[in-house]
């Protein structure tokens, strides 16, 4: 089960009892050994100059809902990125190439947190961040700080979403099994409700809570 | 199979098992600057590989360059999503227009074996409809050939990558060398909806082998298609065409980024390609230049080849070098279920429909869609959920049901516009040149497509029993930018892939597609360049340079 915290009632312990990691002896080399380097020691800040740091932080915090630890290092994971330059290489004519728009965006942030709660984004309280950010969403493709707002939520969804999902307590909160290679699937099909017409490996966990559907009616 | 094993040994000489032959690679021919080749191919992507197969196999000497790296599965691509970044062109690009089109890991690939490296695998023909809309429906344009002129090459690629599949009731009707594989749960629920909804659907048509294929093993399910195959069980030119190449003496020069295609002010003709390997700029002779860049990177080069001769770009008399630009509509619809789908196992490619691929005259709009098993993965599942407006723990509990999920994809045939273009921009990259700046607006027709497949799509998710659907639009498979035509005036390149300026320069990639129908484009990008080399090598004698055809006349010259 995922050593992150989430509460059952947002969708955490659904797999009881399954370990990504605990199959890794079934991995090849070089796969193993990118995936168990984001489980070691979170790398350097490199990129993120001065309050900065704490401003991606903060936003990558709310963005993944990683309110305590242990977290995902997810702001160190796209620190790496960026300093490394490790980007899409595509950019939209008229903004600027991702680091500098995580930078410009990280201060329009502090900005906003300023008008709004008197003090820097990290230092706003949990939910007064929340509100800023959803006041972000919400502006849909219309400005904000001369960007359209929703290719800002964009890059900072990307690069949050990437490194949170890249990781194995995210694929053991999701019952995803990761590296497949060399041993692969063998049990193919659809698994119905009530244990029915199992196709699970038996490393696979079955949802403990399959009728948590998190969009159904009364259920959201 | 022996036929195939005749015409490209490949998969016979790959070994037992994953893996590269070390010793091919090892006893690689290795050719002078100084030395006029016959032909350098710029490129070792799909058109790219398939031209260096059939040109080394016909006595060439052939210098074949790529921008990345010679890859070894087994070392350099891992069984996971963020670990595969390397596999796609990342280098810089500006996207514009009123609806830009995000570029790097969702379309284009770098190294030997190009896109098809992180392809999906669906290698479906074109309609012989594609090849006549502007006739047919007074949209978009005619191709200079025929389907009937391609059909030949597709039965031979379908062999060599090989492609496996149900009888195929579509365009053409016609059959697979290899049966199907098994479907999994993704593919289970895309049959049931259709069967449901009275669509018909069929298993295939994916360039990953139901059984072994000469040394290559059997598909074993992992479902890390897009993240290259370590298995050698699907289809990309590394594996089909390269091996092949090599063992008939062409090499293959990696890590080399052409940056300009040098032209003979007097003769007209191109002399050899400048390029950059490891921080060196050299310059390869050839007496032949076949430029297979994809549809960025082609007619980006072209441009900054600009000379006297060429001030607006090296082939761009009548100003068509990256117009014509195009793109798949493609919308992603998934589906929950109570049931557990598990759509990461098996390769996402597994079942498709083209029964909406034909105008339809009782719609208002022309021509049509197919739709396809999609399957994403964790991170790309997570852009799917984030495109809703979930974030925060709505984001995380959503993400947590994604055993649930069940994703299919269309690709809607987008119209070629003039406007949808590269040009370049006043950005350099690394090597000082300009970058490329892509430019992408919809027409009507294109965005009445989307919402027509996006609701078939739910219509086939309801049919199979989900309770909700969910869409993103997203955009695939570029095409055109150097599209073949009649004539100068329609096109960079004739039928045979011959450039109209320069008689000795050709383009045998994507870039040359004048339309795209709702097809993956990849079958019929090496149906095109083999075809294009059949012309080159038939028939004639002598040395290769005295078989290239004579020249056309040009109208102005400038
Ligand atoms: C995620 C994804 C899924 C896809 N799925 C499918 C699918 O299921 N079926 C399908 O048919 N198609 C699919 N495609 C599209 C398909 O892969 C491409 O259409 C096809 O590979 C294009 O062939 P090409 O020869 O034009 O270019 P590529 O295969 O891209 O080859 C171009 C090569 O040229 C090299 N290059 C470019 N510029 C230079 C230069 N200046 N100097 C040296 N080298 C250079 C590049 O490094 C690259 O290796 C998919 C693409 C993506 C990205
Ligand atoms: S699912 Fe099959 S074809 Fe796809 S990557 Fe895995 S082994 Fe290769």
């Amino acid at each position: 089960m995922s050593g992150l915290p989430l509460d059952p009632s947002a969708g955490g312990g659904r797999f009881p009892g399954f370990d990504v990691m605990a199959q890794s002896k079934h991995w090849d080399e070089v796969t193993t050994s990118v995936v168990v380097s984001r489980l070691g020691m979170p790398p350097d800040i490199r990129f993120f100059r001065g309050t900065e740091e704490a401003t991606a932080s903060a936003l990558c915090d709310q963005l993944l809902d990683q309110k305590n630890p242990p977290r995902v290092p997810v702001v160190n994971m796209v620190d790496a990125r960026l300093a490394d330059e490790q980007t899409d290489g595509w950019h939209y004519d008229g903004m600027a190439p991702d680091g500098q728009s995580w930078r410009d965006s990280l201060a329009a942030l502090d900005e906003d947190a300023m008008v709004h709660s008197g003090c820097p984004f990290a230092e706003a309280p949990w939910d007064a961040q929340s509100a800023i950010l959803q006041a972000v969403l919400d502006l849909g493709s219309k400005p904000w700080h001369g960007t359209p707002a929703a290719r800002i939520w964009s890059l900072w969804t990307r690069y949050a979403c990437t490194a949170f999902y890249s990781h194995p307590w995210a694929w053991d909160e999701i019952g995803f099994p990761g590296p497949a290679y060399p041993r692969g699937y063998k049990n193919l099909g659809v698994n119905e409700p009530g244990g029915k017409n199992n196709r699970l490996e038996p490393f696979e966990v079955a949802d403990a809570r399959p009728a948590q559907d998190p969009l159904r009616k009364g259920n959201s | 199979m022996n036929s195939v094993r005749d015409r490209n040994e490949s998969a016979w000489l790959l070994p037992a098992g994953p893996g590269i032959n070390h010793r091919l690679r090892a006893d690689m021919r290795h050719f002078d600057d100084e030395e006029e080749v016959d032909v350098v191919i710029v490129g070792c992507g799909a058109g790219g590989s398939t031209m260096a197969q059939r040109l080394a196999r016909a006595g060439w000497s052939v210098v074949a360059m790529d921008a990345g790296p010679f890859w070894d599965p087994e070392t350099d691509w891992v069984s996971d999503e963020a670990g595969s970044h390397h596999l796609y062109w990342t280098e810089p690009r500006v996207i514009g227009g009123a609806d830009p089109v995000p570029l790097g890991s969702n379309n284009s690939g770098r190294g030997v074996g190009g896109s098809m490296v992180h392809y999906a695998g669906y290698a479906p023909r074109f309609h012989p409809s594609d090849f006549r809309i502007h006739s047919a429906d007074g949209v978009g344009t005619d191709w200079p050939i025929e389907y009937t002129d391609l059909k030949p090459y597709y039965t031979e690629i379908e062999e060599e990558l090989p492609v496996s599949g149900q009888d195929w009731p579509w365009g053409d009707p016609h059959s697979y060398s290899y049966s199907p594989n098994p479907v999994s749960g993704n593919g289970d629920m895309f049959l049931r909806g259709a069967l449901a909804c009275g669509i018909t659907a069929k298993v295939g048509p994916v360039a990953i082998a139901n059984g072994r294929f000469g040394n290559r093993p059997h598909c074993i399910y992992r479902g890390f298609c897009l993240q290259g195959c370590k298995v050698n069980a699907k289809a990309s030119p590394l594996i089909t065409h390269i091996p092949d190449a090599l063992a008939h003496g062409a090499e293959v020069r990696a890590d080399s980024m052409v940056t300009r295609i040098e032209v003979d002010e007097r003769t007209g003709k191109a002399t050899g390609v400048h390029y950059n390997r490891r921080g060196s700029q050299r310059f390869q002779r050839a007496r032949m230049v076949v430029v297979a860049g994809y549809s960025i990177e082609t007619p980006r080069l072209l441009l900054n080849s600009a000379s006297a001769r060429f001030p607006d770009g090296l082939c761009n008399d009548f100003d068509l070098v990256g117009r014509y630009l195009m793109v798949q509509g493609a919308p992603q619809t998934a589906g929950r279920f109570d049931a557990e789908v598990r759509m990461y196992k098996a390769p996402p490619p597994e079942v498709s429909t083209e029964e909406f691929y034909e105008t339809d005259p009782t719609k208002p709009y022309k021509r049509g869609f197919s739709i396809q098993t999609v399957s994403p993965l964790p991170i790309t599942w997570a852009e799917h959920v984030a495109a809703q407006g979930h974030w925060g723990a709505g984001l995380r509990q959503y993400m947590s049901d994604y055993v649930h999920w069940s994703c299919l994809g269309a690709l809607c045939e987008f119209l070629p516009l003039p406007e949808n273009r590269v040009i370049l921009s006043s950005e350099k990259d690394r090597h000082g040149l300009p970058v490329a700046q892509f430019n992408y607006s919809q027409c009507d027709n294109d965005k009445a497509l989307m919402r027509a497949a996006q609701s078939v799509m739910e219509d086939i998710l309801h049919g199979a029993g989900a309770d909700e659907v969910i869409t993103i639009d997203r955009y695939a498979h570029l095409v055109g930018g150097a599209r073949m035509g009649a004539d100068e005036h329609s096109g960079v390149v004739d039928g045979d892939c011959r450039s109209f300026a320069v008689p000795n320069l050709y383009i045998t990639d994507g870039s040359v597609l004048p339309t795209e129908g709702s097809a993956n484009p990849a079958l019929t990008i090496m149906a095109v360049a083999a075809r294009a080399a059949d012309r080159l090598t038939a028939g004639g004698s002598g040395s290769p340079a005295d078989r290239i055809p004579v020249p056309v006349r040009r109208g102005a010259t400038g």
